[in-house]
């Protein structure tokens, strides 16, 4: 096994390529009873077009696959539900949909091997009829309502909609209603077969294991597989343009919420550097300690901190800062006469160091729990990332390096406004 | 109002400014204040997170520094003739105007509130944590610095610390909170468990509240009416056979079976002997789904449930008593909840008392609840 060690955090991870194509990674935590195992498919929302291998022909499948299926792993032919199987064995067991990722995971003080057992064998076992199917359409709609009722999950997906022309990342991931209306267990099995492949696949565990042997333990409970060429994504032609300056939403909400965005260029290999620098300068824009922040406060245009983020994958990037205001308008105004003096002022020296030993602290914080170590090691691993990264390249990260990714991504050509209000 | 004022800032770090810029320096330490409901207690939580030394370029013993401005946050506010700065007043009952309006803006907490309020009517906890609009212009600068004084006097003031930390941290705390003048104080609150809450027979109410929402959100709040002493493990049991786990009830047949909906469970609120029944559903399947979690909760009266299910809800509390000391968060919400129900039950002792419980137990709990109030939030 390949091993990478990071010397802040003193912590290692264990990788190993299987001879199926599965990547394994192991982080071994010592003095934690909490054992955690996410097994993740490269495969998310964005993944409507493509090609399976050995085919030709494009196959084109209806929103909200990707998340239709992470709801019927689950279901195992004349077995019980393998989530029922799983709470019987008083582990917890979950599963989520991304935009390039779907991951089935567990936490367990207790019966780890027993429920390593079931997680491994509906992954491996899909089992899809025309009942079950329609069954979890009508679960699926309350989802999908339940969704329509966060302002905050509206105002994130318009901006995206206002950013980007084409990209799929525009779709929610559930799809809709109508989309979800026209899938099948045909569909289901389809896309079962094209990216639960075990080559599509990252599986990541962390606790008090030992790497070696947890590896073997994973290997048994495979299932033969021959390798599978790759699958061939059609990726959209996304223009660098945005799509719309601004959207306006009407919806039941207190006070308006709002999303600022930046469209980026796709990542290149430079792509954590830049991540640390955006952190960085977000919080000397608008973060608790700056002055934007103080002003804002005192003009009752912003009572909280905004939540400030960098979201990306393989073929998009976008910058986020996400809040509620009084009033959004006047807010993105100062925010970007902020924006504009800063790159006319430079940086200065003090908020740099601040904000940069700020991030670190956010750094090191991630590896508190064995969950969020291993989520973190799957969702950057499918990005193409290791997350030691981060630690290794933060020294590298100079004032004169976050000088220059702002005046590249912070351009108001490429900036959005959505609100959402009553 | 005083939680939000303090945050303001203290007398070393008088600004919202200065306090933000030391955090930054502080390696990113987090710091914030909060308010609650825990029984009938108000609670103000003031808390502060940091990394360890080990994770530092060099020793800072961050975590005596945390404790320091943590105090100077609390104990020594900054004044302005001898009350708080108005200027802090002012802009923090804006503030509070805001959070008090955005009680709407999440749908099932709103409709969870709205039951509570109506099964408690004129008691204390019914109202709101953050308090009513109507009330807001009457607060002025004295009312919140002399509730302020009050609660530095009379309130019961707990610290907790989890993490790798040294043992000379406790005399370090001790020795703080002797100069402040804070020991030997006898404090004022209230304990809230399975024996204090009596709750009297009461007929079903139905109520409806109208807010623009895609969908409808079904609130059951149901009275447990069993005092004896230690009951709480056997309600605990009896709500996750009943709603909290994926094999429940609840889950399996309006979810599962019936497809009516994507949440549908229960919680527990020990402090007050409620269990709250949530789920989301389309409107027009209201009648549906009630009839539907009202047979669940005959089922359990009738002891409809096998060994397996109680065998399935011991493994699944085990597994929570387990990662309670898991993460600091859950560990300090555990023995904070026990330091206010006076009852200080050890995760050792939760654990036998869980793994004791019988069918006969949970079959007693379920025929002594009741459903006091139903309440559906609906366009």
């Amino acid at each position: 096994m390949q091993v990478i060690e990071n010397s802040k955090v003193k912590e290692k991870v264990y990788i190993e390529k299987l001879e199926n194509g599965m990547t394994f990674m192991c982080i071994p935590k010592k003095h934690t009873e909490k054992k955690y195992v996410i097994w993740g498919t490269h495969y998310g929302s964005n993944d409507n077009k493509f090609i399976v291998p050995g085919e030709e022909k494009v196959t084109e499948v209806p929103n909200g696959v990707a998340h239709f299926l992470e709801h019927k792993m689950f279901e195992q032919e004349n077995k019980p539900n393998s989530l029922d199987v799983l709470t019987a064995l008083g582990v917890e067991a979950n599963a989520y949909t991304t935009n390039d990722h779907t991951a089935y995971l567990f936490e367990a003080t207790n019966n780890f091997y027993e429920a390593l057992d079931e997680l491994m064998d509906y992954f491996q076992h899909p089992y899809f009829t025309d009942q079950n199917v329609e069954k979890e359409k009508g679960i699926i709609d309350q989802e999908i309502r339940m969704y329509e009722d966060y302002p905050e999950w509206k105002v994130y997906l318009n901006a995206i909609g206002d950013m980007y022309q084409k990209h799929p990342i525009r779709i929610d991931i559930t799809g809709t209603s109508e989309t979800i209306s026209h899938i099948n267990k045909e569909i289901l099995y389809g896309c079962y077969k094209t990216f639960y492949h075990p080559a599509n696949t990252i599986m990541v565990v962390c606790g008090d294991f030992v790497p070696e042997e947890i590896l073997k333990e994973v290997k048994k409970r495979l299932l033969p597989k021959e390798l599978q060429p790759e699958i061939k994504r059609i990726e959209t032609d996304e223009p660098n343009e945005i799509k719309q300056k601004m959207s306006i939403q009407k919806m039941e909400a207190s006070i308006p919420l709002f999303t600022i965005a930046y469209k980026d260029v796709k990542p290149s290999t430079d792509i954590v550097k830049k991540h640390i620098a955006i952190e960085i300068l977000l919080g000397i824009l608008i973060g608790k300690s700056s002055k934007l922040y103080q002003t804002l406060y005192e003009k009752d245009l912003l009572k909280n901190e905004p939540d400030l983020d960098y979201e990306f994958s393989k073929d998009y990037a976008h910058v986020l800062i996400m809040g509620t205001s009084n009033n959004p308008q006047e807010m993105e105004k100062l925010f970007l006469n902020e924006v504009e003096q800063l790159k006319k002022d430079g940086i200065n020296n003090d908020d740099f160091t601040r904000n940069k030993r700020k991030v670190y602290g956010d750094f090191i914080r991630g590896y508190n729990d064995v969950s969020e170590i291993a989520r973190t090691f799957l969702a950057d691993s499918f990005k193409g990332i290791n997350s030691f990264d981060y630690l290794e390249e933060y020294e590298a990260v100079s004032k004169e390096y976050a000088e220059q990714v702002l005046m590249e991504v912070f351009n108001e050509n490429k900036e959005v406004l959505s609100i959402v209000e009553k | 109002m005083v939680p939000a004022v303090l945050r303001r800032g203290c007398k070393n770090y008088p600004t919202q400014e200065k306090i933000s810029k030391k955090m930054e320096e502080m390696y990113g330490t987090t710091y914030d204040c909060g308010i609650e409901k825990t029984g009938d207690n108000h609670v103000i939580k003031f808390y502060t997170e940091s990394i360890g030394d080990e994770f530092l370029p060099q020793k800072e013993e961050l975590l005596k520094k945390q404790i320091e401005l943590l105090l100077d946050i609390v104990f020594n506010p900054v004044l302005e003739n001898g009350k708080f700065v108005e200027e802090y007043v002012t802009s923090e009952k804006e503030n509070i105007r805001q959070k008090i309006e955005a009680k709407i803006d999440n749908k099932e907490q709103y409709a969870v509130d709205k039951c509570i309020e109506l099964m408690y009517g004129n008691a204390p906890y019914s109202l709101y944590k953050y308090g009513y609009i109507e009330d807001l212009a009457s607060i002025t600068n004295e009312i919140v610095f002399n509730r302020y004084k009050e609660i530095i006097q009379e309130a019961k003031i707990d610290i907790y610390v989890s993490g790798n930390v040294e043992e000379n941290v406790f005399d370090y705390i001790k020795g703080k909170l002797e100069q402040l003048g804070l020991s030997g104080r006898t404090p004022k609150y209230i304990q809230n468990n399975e024996t204090t809450e009596k709750k009297a027979r009461v007929e079903e109410k139905y109520e409806e509240t109208k807010l623009d929402v895609a969908q409808g959100k079904l609130v059951l709040g149901l009275d447990i009416l069993k005092n004896e002493p230690n009951s709480r493990f056997a309600v605990n049991m009896y709500n996750v056979i009943l709603g909290e786990s994926a094999t429940s009830k609840l889950f399996q047949n309006v979810r599962e079976k019936a497809s009516l909906a994507y949440t549908a469970r229960s919680t527990y609120t020990r402090q007050k002997n409620n269990i709250f029944i949530k789920c989301g559903i389309e409107i027009p399947n209201k009648q549906k789904a009630l009839d539907i979690i009202k047979e669940q909760l005959e089922d359990m009266k009738n002891g409809n449930f096998s060994e397996e299910d109680i065998q399935n809800a011991k493994s699944y509390m085990l597994n929570g008593i387990k990662s309670v000391e898991e993460e600091q968060d859950t560990e300090i919400t555990y023995y904070m909840g026990q330091e206010f129900s006076g009852l200080n039950t050890s995760l050792d002792e939760y654990q036998k008392q869980i793994e004791q419980i019988t069918k006969d137990q949970i079959v007693d709990i379920a025929k002594n609840t009741q459903i006091n109030t139903i309440l559906f939030l609906r366009n």
